[in-house]
Parts: C-alpha cells; structure tokens; sequence
C-alpha cells in the first residue's frame, strides 16, 4: 500500500517535472526541473532494488551533469524569448510523433511478456544479489571482473571526452599574464628589497 | 521480484515510455533551442535507464543495472562533449539555433 | 561468488595495441612545447599500419574473450584491415589541408585513433554492451572532429548538428537494447540467437519486434541509410575537408560491418521479419542518393548523396541474407573504400589561387589546365556509376548477383534504375571537366601525397578486372566465418 503511494508520488512529479524541462520558458528553470526529475528518478531505482544507481543518478548526474548544464546556460547570454516563439512551430509535428510513439509503446506494454526462459538465462549470465551481498557490493563484483573490459572502454570514452571538451573549448590568449610560481619563489629579499633609513622631517626623495 | 510485487513491471515500463516519448517530443518541439534538445536527450537515457533497471529487478539480474551504469557514464561523456560543441558554436554565431536540420539546401 | 579467472587476452592484442599508441601519443603531443602535429600524424599512420600487422598475423577463426563479450574470426579480421586501411589514408591525406586550414592540433591523429579503437571494439562485439560501448567510443571523437575547426560557423553548425541526431540515434538504438535484454533476459549475442531461435516461422512477440526495429534505425543513423539521412549533407559540407573524408571512408565501413554481423547473428533466425526494412532502407537510400544529388553544385554534397547511395546498394546485399550476399557486401565496402579515397584526395586538392574551392563548375576544362587530375577523377566517377570494365562496376554486379539469387527481383530492378539515374551526376562531373569551356585554372598540386592517392586510387579501379582473386577470396574466407 505505502509501496503504491510512493510510486504514483515519485512517478507524477517525475512526469510533470519532465514536461516541464521540455516547455519551461527559461532554461535555468528547465535545468532545475531536470534536476527535480533526476531526484525522483532515483526514488524509483530505490524502490526498484537498484541503490547504487540511483545514488550514481544523484552524485553524478545532479552533481556534475546537470550542473554542468546550469552552468553554460548560464554562461552563455542567450536570447531565448526569439527561440521560444520559433518553438512553437514545430509543437504539432512534435505532438503526433510523440503521440504515436507513445500509442504504440503503451500497445507494446500491454502485451508484454518476456520469454519464457529468460529468468533461466538470465541467472547464467550474473551472479545475483542474494548471498546477504549488498547491491553495491554485487555491482562492483561483477564489474571488476567480468565487465572489466567494458569498465576500461568506459575509462577511454571518459577521456576521450576530456580531450574533445579541451580541444574545442581551451583557447591560450596571448598578452595576459599569468602566475609563475617558480618565479615568485625564486625572488630573494636580498635583490629585490632594500632598507633605507629615512630623516624625520626630510620624506622620501 | 520481491520489489516489484506490489506494483506491477508494467506500471514501471509505461512511465518509462513516457519519459521516451517525452523526450522525444522535447527535440521535436524545441528544434531550435539545442541546450533544451540536449536536455531532452538526457530525458531519453534516462528513460532507458529506467526500463533496464526494471527489467533487471523482474528477472533478477544484475547486467541490465550493470548496462544502466555504462549508460550513465557515457551519457556524462556524451553531455560534456555536446555542450563543448555548444560553447564553441555560440563563441561563433552569437545564438544557438541551428539552421533547420532537414532543409535541403541547392 | 565464483573464482573468477582472468580472460585471454591476445585475441585483443591489437585493440589493447592501438589504445596505448593513442595515449602514448596524446602524452606526447601534450608534453612537448610546440605542438608537433606532423611526427605525431606520421607516429598515427605507422600504429595504424602497426595493428594492422597485428590484425593480419594474429587471424584465427572465432575465438571469443572478455566472458563472451568480444569475437574475433575471419569477418572481423578483414573489417579491422579495412578500416585501419582508411584511417591511416585519411590521417595521411590531412597533413596538407590541417595546415592550411589551421586545425593543425595534435588531437586531431589522436582523436582519429581513438575513433578508430572504437570501430575495431564495434566489429567485434559480440554483445550488445560491448556494441554500445564501442559504438560511442566511435561517435564522441567524429562530433569532436567535425567541429574541429573551431573559428568557423560551418564546422562548429556541422559538429552541432552531429552530435544533436548521433545522441538521439544512440536513444533510440538502447531503448530497443533495453526492450530486447527484457525480453530474453540477456545482452549476448550467442543468447539472443538462442532466445530467437524459435521465431524462424513467424510470431515473434511485439517487444522483440520493436527492439530490433528500433535498433536497426539507430544503426540505419549511423550509416545514414534514407530516412535518418538528414544529418549527411549537411555535416559533409560543412565539416573540414579532410574530416568529411574521414567520415566518408570509414566509419560506414564499420558501421556495414556491425549491422551484418547483427543480423546475420542473433537475428539470424528472424530474416523474415528484418528483410522487409533493410529493403525498404535500402530502395529508400538508393533512390533518394540517385535523385537528390542531380540538383547539387557542391562537391561535398554530391560526394555525400553519393555515399547515401552506396550504402543503399551494400545494404540491398544484406538483403540476401546468405553468404554470397555478405561476400558481395564486403567487395562494395572494399571498393567504396578506395574510390571514396580517390575522389576525397581530389577534394582536397581542388583550390584556386591558394583557397580551397567546392563548387563542381570549378572544374571546367580541367582535362586542358590539369589533365592528369582530370583523368584520374574521371576514372574514379566513372566507377561510382559502375560503368563496366572498372571496380565499382563489379562491386554492384556482386551485390545484384546476390540479391537476384534471393530471389528478390523488385530490388534488382530498383537498383540498376537507380543506378542509372546516379549515372547522370557522376557523369555530369565529367563532363564539366572535359568538354566545358575552360575557366580560371585550378591551383597546379604541390602535394604529392594527395596525388599518388587519387592516382593509386584509380589505378586499382582500373586493374580490378586483372586481379580480382585477391579481394573476393579474402571476402569469401570472411562472409563464411560469419555465417557458418
């Protein structure tokens, strides 16, 4: 019962928040709505048995994605009222596509049925979170072992995006001057810092 | 499937769907906007995400969280590289509407 | 939890190869003061040539490693060649063109290195994790590099609108992987195929159908096969040259490959049911890759009509669905390969007075200022519209072959009509360079570089009908490996 409460709770903020990140007149706000859908969102993947995801959903992608995104928007000074009106063209091709798709996927959910030994296959292949294992515990087991290449292809696409987001984004300006630290170090009180002893009376000359 | 004994996998499929479809309608509606498209992209893996999650508590198998997890990192590779796009693009035009992606131009 | 025992890892002896040379080099090109773009492009080519060796000498039949997860046999071997074949040209054919456009960065080989990594990790998944993975490690670096010009509209719009259609075909492409795992229960091929082993007479339930629909249009993304098309012309012209041959060149190729090993793997048993789209896909692209190009004066946006084309024709050879189909589908990538070299090297040798020009009425009377440019670019075109003695000629009759074997008439037909009204552009380049009144004359080529390409290019278009035995047997070796 409270299960059910939880769920309808979590899922209706999650869909008007996401319709609200696709229709929001400022974008900041549709960063914060996506931050909204994200939290509840992992709500769910709570609900679902899947805590290390949904704690992934919280760190990584409010932490760092979505903040990211606060960020250029942020940073860029955009125009967005032109954009909006420019929007509202394109809404009814939007809302019979979605409509279809949405019609079609609802049909293909109402007769779902997975095949008949997919719990038997599905067991082959991982390991399962029972043994008193915790979920993180059984995720990192299985992801340092038997998906370790996929865990270091992850690790090259993450470069991969470190050096496309440099090589785009980082331009060296030429005249600004920038901290030299071994400089500063280097300075010895000696040169640079003289004691004079000064009159009374007489200033500095 | 103990978790899901109280609320059936369909109900958890069908707001994926949404999410999808959301997503979905988000680019169409917004064509123009990119930073919203971006974020309606990030609506669709998240509803991706939330089908394998659910279809990994329903069989009882780890590889479709494993799967979300990939996701999850490629979709913050994905979001980073994007935006560095975006930055630069904006740097040029002044704006970030895109020409209209299927005009066929002579 | 089981004893876990470490999996072998010399099947992937070139892939583990070609990522450290990648971040030995990205270290490289950080660390030294000037960026030295053109010992780092030369150290690139010599890898890619390096693990191409590899590939060739560690050619074993269907091993699999990383807990079935990774597959190496015959069809996987003759892919990778290809497509270190097409990087270590493109990086080579670049040095030139990134100087004078600026884009001289040493991210630039890196980037194509680490692209190409992801091809090879593509070609050889043998589950959809890994697919996905590879797939991206593939996509992130083309959207990086077709903004890699990064003070011009035209490229940063080209890479913007990329990666917006990329990201959305991936969405699509893991939401049917998300519908296909809940359904079996599994992400191996070897366990699709078994799942799916009972649908060979019809009835397959609506959720597999849908994931694999929605796979195979987020595939269709990726090798821009008509209707999800749109972002080609427009990324091909407005990406720098030398990227948009990049893109022309290989990673269709691989693409190719990761769709026949799909459907001839765990979709082996459903043919009935994938073959109506790969047609619909396949007629789609070759009439809209004949029709649209005719209106085109810019190069690039006939080269990439052109290439939408093509991959309609390789994809009416998977269409078969039996092994001379995919032998003949990977003698077209070949060839394709090599005349989209050769016409892309004289791309990037096309330029008036030191700016590079695209229009195709900048050719006029070529054949009398620069009559070799002229022939060997004719030789090429004449290629692409399969006039007979020459390579790409046998290229589509292999493919018709197939498919009138399949017994799938109408394609055959709709090809060859197509192929004729493709004719008509193809043939117009060369008309306009030969019997056009003669204009401005282009810029006399100082790189040799780009020179020998179109000319080795041509020439191997030319000699194909000598020596045909060694690409067919390699394809045949390979088309059986897959489908045994």
């Amino acid at each position: 019962m409270i299960e059910a409460l939880f769920f309808y709770v979590f899922s209706t903020v999650l869909v008007l928040s996401a319709m609200m990140v696709i229709s929001a007149k400022n974008p900041v706000h549709a960063v914060l709505y996506l931050i909204l859908s994200f939290f509840n969102a992992a709500g769910l993947f709570v609900m679902l048995g899947a805590e290390l995801i949904a704690m992934i959903l919280v760190i990584v992608y409010v932490g760092a994605v979505a903040v990211l995104f606060l960020f250029v928007v942020m940073m860029l000074d955009i125009d967005f009222t032109r954009l909006r009106d420019e929007a509202q063209k394109h809404a009814m091709v939007g809302a019979i596509t979605g409509g279809v798709l949405l019609g079609e996927l609802a049909w293909v959910y109402s007769q779902w049925m997975g095949a008949r030994d997919a719990l038997a296959r599905a067991a082959q292949t991982a390991p399962q979170a029972t043994k008193g294992l915790t979920n993180a515990h059984a995720l990192g087991q299985l992801l340092y072992t038997h998906y370790a290449y996929l865990f270091q292809v992850s690790g090259l696409i993450l470069l991969v995006a470190m050096i496309g987001a440099i090589t785009l984004t980082l331009r060296s300006r030429p005249g600004v001057r920038k901290q030299v630290i071994s400089h500063q170090l280097d300075r010895n009180p000696a040169d640079v810092v003289k004691i004079e002893k000064i009159e009374t009376g007489a200033g500095v000359s | 499937m103990t978790e899901l004994s109280h609320i059936g996998i369909s109900h958890f499929l069908t707001l994926s769907a949404i999410l999808f479809t959301l997503g979905v309608f988000g680019i169409f509606r917004n064509r123009r906007n990119v930073i919203v498209i971006l974020m309606s992209v990030e609506l669709i893996l998240l509803s991706v995400t939330m089908n394998m999650v659910t279809f990994s508590a329903y069989l009882n198998d780890l590889t479709g969280q494993v799967f979300s997890m990939f996701i999850l990192t490629v979709a913050a590779a994905e979001a980073a590289i994007g935006l560095a796009i975006l930055v630069v693009f904006f740097r040029n035009r002044g704006s970030i509407a895109v020409e209209d992606i299927s005009a066929l131009k002579g | 939890m089981t004893e876990f025992i470490a999996p072998a890892f010399s099947p992937a002896y070139p892939e583990i190869f070609l990522a450290i040379m990648a971040m030995i080099l990205l270290m490289l090109g950080v660390s030294t003061d000037k960026e030295d773009y053109r010992s780092i492009s030369r150290f690139s080519i010599l890898s890619l040539i390096a693990v191409g060796m590899v590939v060739i000498r560690l050619y074993e039949g269907g091993v699999t490693t990383f807990g079935g997860m990774f597959v190496v046999d015959g069809f996987s071997s003759f892919m990778k060649v290809l497509v270190l074949f097409g990087a270590a040209v493109s990086i080579g054919m670049a040095t030139r063109y990134a100087r004078r456009e600026r884009i001289m960065r040493f991210e630039y080989p890196v980037l194509i290195l680490f692209s190409t990594l992801g091809m090879m990790l593509m070609i050889s998944a043998n589950d959809l994790m890994a697919l996905y993975m590879g797939l991206e490690l593939q996509s992130l670096p083309l959207y990086v590099l077709a903004a890699m010009q990064r003070d011009s509209v035209r490229s940063t719009e080209a890479g913007l609108k990329y990666f917006i259609l990329g990201a959305l075909s991936s969405g699509i492409l893991l939401y049917g992987m998300s519908l296909l795992y809940g359904y079996t229960g599994t992400t191996q091929f070897a366990g699709l195929a078994a799942a799916f082993e009972s649908f060979s007479h019809g009835g397959v339930p609506l959720g597999v159908m849908t994931g694999m629909v929605l796979l195979m249009c987020g595939m269709a993304f990726k090798i821009s096969a008509v209707p999800f098309h749109m972002w080609t012309p427009d990324v091909y012209e407005g990406s720098p040259t030398s990227v948009t041959a990049f893109f022309a060149i290989v990673p269709k190729i691989a693409a190719l490959a990761l769709m026949a090993r799909i459907l001839t793997g765990p979709f082996g048993n459903m043919v009935l049911h994938w073959q109506q789209v790969i047609i619909l896909l396949s007629v789609a692209s070759m009439v809209l890759g004949a029709v649209a190009a005719i209106g085109q004066r810019n190069i690039k946006r006939m080269l990439a009509y052109s290439s939408i084309g093509h991959m309609g024709y390789a994809l009416s050879g998977l269409c078969a669905a039996n092994q001379t189909g995919v032998q003949a589908v990977l003698v077209y990538a070949a060839i394709y390969m090599v005349m989209s070299m050769g016409a892309f090297a004289f791309v990037l040798m096309m330029k008036r007075k030191d700016r590079m020009v695209e229009d195709i009425y900048d050719l006029s009377g070529l054949s009398k200022t620069q009559p070799m440019m002229a022939l060997g670019m004719a030789v090429i075109m004449f290629s692409m519209a399969g006039i007979p003695p020459l390579a790409g000629f046998f290229g589509k009759l292999y493919i018709f072959q197939a498919v009138v074997n399949a017994q799938l008439y109408m394609l055959a037909v709709i090809g060859v009509l197509s192929s004729v009204v493709a004719a008509y552009y193809y043939l117009r380049v060369i008309k306009v360079m030969y019997f056009d009144a003669e204009d401005e004359a282009l810029d006399a080529q100082e790189d040799r570089g780009l020179n020998l390409v179109m000319m080795l290019s041509s020439l191997s278009l030319v000699t194909f009908i000598l020596v045909p035995a060694p690409l067919i047997t390699a394809a045949r070796l390979a088309a059986e490996t897959l489908l045994r």
